[in-house]
């Protein structure tokens, strides 16, 4: 998705990729043993802080912010309507708001956020290339998925293309079947013509990357870019871990509610 | 010749190969093969005779790394292969050239610090100019890709050059160029290619061997001796040749070719509609336990009776009726975004015409057709079959007046057998028996008896182009609109589709067809549109407009085939 | 001499496999970014319609293994669509990787039982289910699910596994077996014994 726009490259973009990524899911992790909303406010605002400096203008970057809001309401609505709690604050039907699982229900979409930040943030400083040989190197991925996934990403603007030919010509052929057979008959009228001619090309690439020497090469695998760890490295795991050492011991003391554990 | 003395650099002893899966026929059945280093051999055969498959082998890729059922009494391949395959969008792993380049370096090992100059080394010889060799490789033509192709496969230093159809998706110069690339390259190299598209370098070759369809030898000679010896073989397994359209032309005139017409299948299909219902209504008389027997002759009998005179009188005939025009076009323009891609002045289209319509890549043809089918927005007048554009809003009401054919058939295809696409496709207002008899008749008359229950992606090209376009016309279009009708197509299907389109021709309907192809714009379209700079001109046709025309004029040293 | 032998009948994963694996996962991960919005359009409702429309995500998982019938094509299927759709900038951003592979797991625990030599319907669903108890497995975590009075947290499980059920199982199942009749798939298919043996002496 970064490729797509042209760009100012960021001390972000010069973190380790395998690093990052690393980082980025391990903050998923501290994220599921989070249950202080305060302590997982504290680390939706560190999450939203770096997309600051993606290098993305303001305006490309609230574009790509937009779903946040729905994903916010989606992921804490239901548990605020229908989550358990003995504090009743508000009672319809079946809907029954809570003091607990209004919290509950914030928590979650705090959660929702800091995780989609963390990807957008991820997304838009890391080109895949850069990625999978980093990969490669550090975390030792063998080659054969590194560049399977590569040429994959190739194909992306093909299939896409694809895709917009496929509707072109189901438009003519004008039927639009219903029900769950229909639904069944549309994914498909779409997925075979896609599926059958992404499994012929994707073979026809394994053989030309076969016929590069990909699997029978000298056994020494040199690399066109070589990643390693720099300073970029240091202050982004510096920033992680300072920044969520801070959430967690502020959030003890509670600036913003009283709801300590929502579990 | 010297190679004769040369060391031998490939060989293959009773070689036996056939493809994995228990009902696919054995490929190759004991072949010996030698090819001696320096050589230029060219692989022809028919469609689907294996050489592809035979060129992996011979190159060493197959089995070792593309596993298939093989078996040999001694196989020799080359210490260093290098290959240039088909389809530009699938041979490559990396986003950008220098990074696909480099691929190839890291699986040699090659250190880093050496690859710069090695990747820009290999994109001269290949004669690809980059300003940065770090460019997208999404970015660069179709013939720009091959040459990055070739570029890549130098990335190994091979001994033996193994090219497996490298122009067959090209446009004509970006065929020239991928050859005079290869061509640069491949002196002192083994040279072993598998293409149909062979007018450019025919006279490079030492040697073609000429494969039967069952995969046996027909003969293993320099070309001149093969385009003079074994033109009735090529003829029969529709290969290409120096001369092909000429000798087509003269058998049709002696008669020598299958009769292309009969006669008796001239008339609309809404008329061949109009007849199936009265046929089917005196079997419905006779008895409906008969009906299934009776139905699939009953048509086409009727339809022999009905017109019995010739071709020729069945046009004069169209001529007399003054027909109104099935497409109207006046300051028409199809639009990308709100900018207009393609405007037209004045056009008609009648009953009997045939217009090729021709032009640069992304010129706008496809956008025209596009705009006319309302698929893409557009501006201006446009009339189709009398139905004026405002109540045209959707593709769906512009279908039941036009029918379009994309250039990939397989996506225009949605269900799971020949039969149901057609059923698919007939309008519902036809039921039971005589929805049947349409099906019939469609496959008839679009060549497709005995593949009903075919699944339509495993038919052949060829066919799978007629099931398209008689699904499209399944409502009884008589306007046709088609993209490049004979893309991948080999010569045999390339002259089938010709003369099953000038069938339709004489039926009344009207044809117009996007093509890259000089002679079939020459030798069967009776009209021709030349879209340039966004505009469509009309080009006064005359039997000289062909060569006289500048983009055809470039076209006229090929063969004819697709691309 | 005889080549017969010359051929690798390896039983893991070959580039090919891989490759096509992959370019599945690309597909199914270009839908479900696709998939993504309308999800989180229902979702609001509480009522968990938005649950029977999970199973989409689990799709990938089962019908790579339909088609390549490997140990671990399952796996790297849920895994690379989880990876595509986060690079697109999915919603759910780094935290699908962990979705993937659990739920990847989950559908390889049940092609692994029968050795992966069955690729019918009922073990097209089975998977699926795997698939959707790894994934309620983590939103238990992640979620609270557990968390929601007990009707709720009950329509939650039975749509999430009832969707799963029908569109990772079934359809990725009715899928399969369309996309086998285009005879493409035979392009995946390994040489067998039997192939050589109709290649004579």
């Amino acid at each position: 998705m970064n490729l797509t726009f042209p760009h100012r490259q960021t001390w972000l973009h010069r973190v380790n990729p395998a690093h990052k990524l690393m980082v980025s899911a391990l903050l998923f992790v501290l994220v599921l043993f989070t249950h202080n909303l305060n302590v997982m406010i504290l680390l939706t605002a560190a999450a939203l802080l770096p997309l600051l400096f993606t290098g993305h203008p303001p305006l490309r970057l609230l574009l790509y912010a937009s779903p946040f809001l729905l994903l916010f309401v989606s992921s804490a609505s239901g548990m605020m309507m229908f989550g358990t709690g003995d504090t009743v604050w508000f009672r319809y039907g079946l809907i029954r708001i809570s003091e607990e699982s209004f919290y509950r229900g914030l928590h979650l979409g705090f959660r929702s956020l800091q995780v989609a930040a963390v990807g957008l943030t991820f997304a838009l400083t890391t080109r895949p290339v850069a990625l999978f040989y980093s990969l490669m190197q550090q975390l030792r991925l063998p080659a054969r998925y590194a560049y399977s996934f590569l040429a994959a990403f190739n194909m992306l603007p093909l299939l896409a293309g694809e895709f917009l030919i496929l509707r072109q010509s189901l438009q003519i052929r004008g039927r639009r079947p219903r029900g769950l057979k229909g639904y069944y008959e549309r994914l498909r009228m779409y997925a075979i013509p896609l599926l059958a001619q992404c499994i012929r090309r994707a073979h026809r690439t394994a053989a030309a990357m076969e016929a590069k020497r990909f699997g029978s090469g000298s056994g020494v695998r040199t690399y066109y870019y070589r990643y390693s760890f720099t300073g970029a490295d240091v202050w982004y795991a510096g920033y992680i871990v300072l920044s969520s050492v801070l959430a967690w011991q502020l959030g003890q003391i509670g600036p913003f509610t009283s709801a300590i554990d929502v579990r | 010749m010297t190679a004769a003395a040369s060391p031998v650099a490939v060989m293959a002893e009773r070689l036996r190969l056939k493809y994995p899966g228990e009902q696919s026929p054995l490929l190759f059945q004991g072949l010996n093969v030698t090819i001696r280093h320096g050589e230029k051999v060219l692989l022809l055969g028919p469609s689907g005779c294996g050489k592809s498959t035979l060129l992996q082998v011979l190159g060493g890729l197959a089995p070792a790394a593309i596993p298939i059922p093989l078996k040999a009494d001694r196989l020799i391949v080359p210490e260093r292969a290098g290959y240039v395959f088909q389809d530009p969008d699938a041979q490559f792993c990396m986003p950008y050239a220098d990074e696909e380049l480099a691929f190839a370096l890291e699986n040699r090992g090659v250190p880093q610090e050496r690859m710069p100059a090695f990747i820009a080394r290999c994109l001269e010889e290949a004669g690809l100019k980059l300003d940065d060799p770090h460019t997208p490789i999404a970015t660069l033509s179709q013939g720009m890709k091959q040459r990055l192709a070739v570029a890549s496969m130098l990335a190994v230093e091979p001994d033996t050059l193994l090219l497996d159809e490298p122009t067959a998706l090209l446009d004509e110069e970006g065929t020239a160029q991928v050859w005079d690339a290869l061509r640069r390259i491949w002196e002192g190299r083994t040279v072993i290619i598998v293409e149909h598209k062979i007018g450019l370098i025919a006279d490079d070759m030492d040697r073609i061997l000429l494969f039967a369809p069952d995969g046996s030898f027909e003969a293993d000679a320099p070309p001149d001796v093969i385009f003079r010896d074994c033109r009735s073989q090529l003829q029969q397994y529709g290969i290409w040749y120096p001369g092909f359209w000429e000798d087509y032309a003269a058998d049709r005139l002696e008669g020598h070719l299958p009769k292309l017409v009969a006669p008796g299948t001239a008339k609309t299909i809404c008329s061949a509609g109009a007849e199936l219902e009265l046929a089917a209504g005196s079997a419905g008389i006779a008895g409906s336990t008969d009906m299934e027997q009776t139905q699939p002759t009953a048509p086409s009998a009727a339809a022999q009776q009905a017109q019995p005179q010739s071709a020729d009188s069945g046009s004069a005939q169209l001529a007399a009726a003054a027909p109104a025009p099935l497409l109207e076009l006046d300051g028409f323009a199809g639009l990308r975004g709100r900018a207009a891609k393609v405007r037209t002045g004045k056009l008609f289209v009648y009953p009997g015409d045939w217009i090729a319509v021709t032009g640069a890549n992304g010129a706008g043809k496809s956008t025209l057709l596009l705009a006319i089918m309302r698929l893409v927005r557009s501006e201006g007048r446009l009339c189709l079959c009398g139905v004026p554009e405002q109540r045209l809003r959707k593709a769906k009401q512009a279908a039941e007046h036009a029918a379009y054919c994309f250039q990939n058939p397989e996506f225009q295809l949605v269900t799971d057998s020949v039969r149901d696409e057609l059923d698919y496709s007939l309008p519902d207002t036809l039921q039971g028996e005589i929805r049947d008899a349409h099906v019939r008749q469609l496959m008839s008359r679009f060549r497709l008896n005995g593949l009903g229950s075919r699944h339509p992606y495993q038919l052949s090209m060829g066919q799978k182009r007629r099931l398209s376009v008689a699904s499209a016309m399944a409502r009884g279009q008589r306007l046709l609109l088609l993209d490049e009708p004979t893309f991948g197509l080999d010569a045999a299907g390339t002259a089938a589709m010709m003369e099953h389109l000038e069938e339709l021709r004489r039926d009344g309907c009207a044809i117009v067809m996007i093509t890259h192809d000089g002679e079939l714009v020459r030798r069967f379209t009776t009209r021709h549109w030349l879209v340039e700079d966004g505009q469509v001109h009309a080009v006064p046709f005359t039997a000289a407009t062909p060569s006289a025309a500048s983009t055809t004029a470039s076209l006229s040293f090929k063969g004819g085939l697709p691309e | 001499m005889s080549m017969s032998t010359a051929s690798k009948r390896s039983k893991g994963l070959t580039l090919t496999d891989i490759l096509v694996t992959i370019v599945i996962s690309v597909v199914f991960g270009l839908i479900y970014k696709i998939w993504g919005p309308m999800y989180d359009l229902l979702k609001p409702l509480g009522l968990h319609a938005e649950q029977l429309s999970y199973g989409m995500w689990f799709m990938a998982g089962t019908f790579a293994f339909l088609l390549i019938r490997k140990p671990g094509a399952a796996i790297l299927a849920e895994v690379s669509a989880a990876a595509i759709e986060a690079f697109l900038g999915g919603s759910w951003g780094i935290s699908t990787l962990w979705y993937g592979l659990f739920q990847g797991l989950g559908a390889e625990l049940f092609f692994a039982l029968f050795l992966y030599r069955k690729a019918g319907p009922v073990v097209a669903v089975l998977a699926s289910l795997g698939s959707a108890t790894a994934s309620i497995f983590i939103d238990r975590h992640y979620g609270y699910i557990d968390q929601l009075a007990f009707w709720n947290y009950a329509l939650f499980i039975s749509m999430r596994l009832l969707g799963s059920l029908v569109i990772a199982g079934l359809f990725a199942w009715a899928l399969a077996r369309a996309l086998e009749r285009t005879g493409v798939v035979n392009l995946l298919r390994p040489a067998s014994a039997k192939d050589y043996d109709a290649l004579g002496n």
